[in-house]
């Protein structure tokens, strides 16, 4: 479709990508470079180039990141953005702006203290991103941005002034709060566990263990008596917990810092980031499905998160050096329970919010199926291992799953919902992290009704509404337990307003 | 869907479910017999049970599997029933399939049966098959299904 073939890209990266390029590749090869400089090292039979060989390998990327640099063109043709990158295998890309759906940015120190910007130009084509370019000047992301986005909409010339309203703004004490709920700290702490692990600190060294054991410290320990020694113990842990969500505020804080979502032109944009400012675009006809989650924390502090599918973000294969279809799409990583519904309805703006969903339960036998299920399950997974540890103590821990089964197969009963309004399908589960997810009518892929052998006995059936923009396991809206009249009424309802031609 | 009209596949694909089947159970007999040889008390009744097993399979299975398979086209696009145990019914709007493939094995050739596969933008059912179309007919219906699925698809 480049009906402009003799258009040549003259537009250059700023001076100093090869310095982006360079510590990019470093970043992706420290772990193999660190062990090639410490084997180096302490091995008496070096390699081939012996201590010569770490800086051969990053000068031969750094010329490698210079010549990229030196080498990349992009411009703005008539009809759309040109991409060229290497010379001796060269490569012409051409992305039609009115395909493009997002600009988006992202700058890490080093990135901020020049005043440049790695570049993601996103189209609906899915996967990664059309154009990885980095780095730009911020004048120059701010020209490609109107350059496209006028031409894409030139009916629409009136960009010079965008007006942008601030929907949500995250004070450090909502980021406090996301921190505590979030606990992301431990999975840092695991992390770190995992490379000091697999980096040997934890192989047991006798001498340590015996100089500890006798050293006038341990002696104090063990004659402190079994209280104090129970007391110091619950203190260590709970100082354990504390450092680890300290940890969780201070991450939470650096991530999401400033994290502001606004709404320019009937798109929305976020931005934050400490350290490293990510600036998203939201365009809302992507959007595919918005989440609401809350788990039991959240409801102490009254807050939930939001995050939507984007179009495009799933499927694919892995693209080097980037992450970010891995990343969640924040509508609000954290946000006051009652400001939820105004930001659904902002990412959503097609939908008519004005009545009140009604919402069906699921099927009433269900909760008898999903009491013996559990039961069962949880008898059948605990019986062996109680008998070895309890012995006798074995016959209360089985027989306490059933009352448990009972309190989980009521509560997710109860909290399980589905509603089907006039341009979308709202689903509600979990009793423990309740979920609200809300698919778009127009947005539903495929319909799926599944019947396993337990679910004809008892008349039941499983429905799912698959969307695009998630992983297999999060997409879309998947309820079990319904009955099979009405999971095959509710795919028939579903499938007809899906392939209605927009 | 209930208006929907649902119909079987060419009763061909019996015969390639019944070849695949008979190849896989040879394979597995033949490596199951390989590594009990060994094992007093795996033999010789492993490899005698798995080769049962497998002619059971090979026999019993592909009618069953055949009679569950249905298919029905209307209007807005495609239903997809299958499952003899797990069942399973999937409705595909035309205007979501993203581009389609009619593919043949060298045995689906034999038959002169074609797999036609529907690719959506989808998470978790992104490609669709259906088996045991006579081939031309495969291409007729994807050629159908095509022909007014001028969608974006997301």
């Amino acid at each position: 479709m480049a009906s402009d073939p003799d258009f040549q890209p003259t537009l250059r990266l700023h001076a100093l990508s090869w310095v982006f390029g360079l510590s990019g590749a470093i970043k992706q090869m420290v772990l193999p470079l660190i062990a090639l400089l410490f084997f180096n090292v302490r091995d008496d039979t070096p390699g081939p180039f012996g201590p010569w060989i770490v800086p051969i390998i990053v000068a031969a990327v750094a010329i490698r990141a210079v010549w990229v640099q030196l080498t990349f063109r992009y411009g703005f043709s008539p009809t759309g953005l040109v991409v060229r990158r290497g010379m001796v295998f060269r490569n012409v890309r051409h992305i039609e702006y009115a395909r493009i759906e997002n600009i988006d940015t992202e700058r890490g120190v080093l990135h901020r203290l020049f005043g440049v910007a790695e570049v993601r130009v996103q189209t609906s084509t899915g996967g990664k991103p059309e154009a990885l370019i980095s780095v730009l000047d911020l004048a120059a992301v701010q020209e490609m941005r109107e350059r496209v986005f006028s031409e894409a909409q030139p009916a629409e010339k009136t960009i010079e002034a965008p007006v942008e309203n601030t929907l949500l703004h995250l004070t450090i004490g909502e980021l406090v709060r996301h921190g505590l709920i979030d606990n992301r700290g431990m999975i840092l702490v695991a992390a770190a566990f995992g490379v000091l692990h697999e980096a040997g600190v934890f192989v047991i060294n006798r001498q340590l263990v015996d100089r500890v054991l006798e050293s006038s410290s341990a002696a104090g320990l063990a004659a402190l008596g079994l209280m104090m020694q129970i007391a110091l113990g619950a203190i260590t842990i709970l100082g354990a917990i504390i450092a680890v969500r300290i940890l969780s505020v201070v991450l939470a804080i650096v991530t999401f810092y400033d994290f502001r979502l606004t709404r320019v032109a009937g798109d929305l944009r976020a931005r934050y980031g400490l350290f490293t400012r990510v600036a998203l675009t939201l365009r809302t006809r992507r959007i595919q499905a918005v989440h609401q989650h809350e788990s039991l924390l959240h409801r102490w502090f009254h807050r939930v998160s939001l995050n939507v599918d984007l179009a495009g973000d799933s499927g694919g294969d892995q693209d080097e050096g980037d992450n970010s279809r891995m990343k969640t799409r924040w509508l609000a990583p954290v946000c006051p329970a009652s400001a939820a519904p105004a930001l659904i309805a902002a990412a959503l703006p097609s939908l008519d919010w004005s009545t009140e969903p009604e919402w069906h339960p699921l099927a009433p036998r269900a909760r008898g199926r999903i009491f013996r299920k559990t039961a069962l399950w949880s008898v059948l997974i605990l019986t062996a291992p109680a008998l070895w540890y309890l012995r006798e103590g074995a016959i209360v821990a089985v027989l306490s799953c059933i009352p448990l089964a009972w309190m989980h197969a009521h509560l997710y009963v109860k909290y399980t919902r589905w509603a089907l309004v006039g341009d979308a399908m709202l689903f509600r589960h979990g009793w423990l992290n309740r979920r609200l997810t809300i698919v778009p009518r127009d947005r539903v892929q495929t319909l799926s009704v599944e019947a396993s052998p337990f679910d004809r006995r008892s008349r039941m059936a499983s429905l799912y509404v698959d969307t695009a923009g998630a992983s297999a396991m999060t997409a879309g809206i998947r309820i079990r337990y319904l009955p099979a009249d009405v999971a095959e009424r509710l795919a028939a309802a579903l499938y007809r307003t899906a392939g209605a031609t927009t | 869907m209930a208006p929907l009209q649902l119909s079987h596949v060419d009763s061909g694909i019996i015969g390639v479910w019944r070849w695949e089947a008979a190849i896989a159970t040879l394979i597995v007999t033949v490596a199951v017999t390989a590594f009990s040889f060994s094992i007093p008390p795996l033999w010789p009744l492993a490899p005698l049970l798995v080769f049962i097993a497998g002619i059971l399979r090979t026999w019993w299975w592909p009618p069953l599997s055949y009679r569950h398979l249905r298919f029905g086209v209307d209007d807005t696009g495609i239903a997809i029933e299958s499952g003899v145990l797990w069942r399973s019914r999937i409705a595909l709007p035309r205007v979501r399939i993203q581009h389609t493939d009619v593919s043949q094995g060298p045995l689906e050739r034999r038959y002169d049966i074609g797999t036609l596969k529907l690719y959506t933008a989808g998470s978790r059912h992104t490609r669709i098959e259906l088996p045991g179309l006579r081939h031309e007919d495969a291409i007729a219906l994807r050629d159908a299904l095509l022909a007014e699925g001028a969608g974006s698809g997301v």
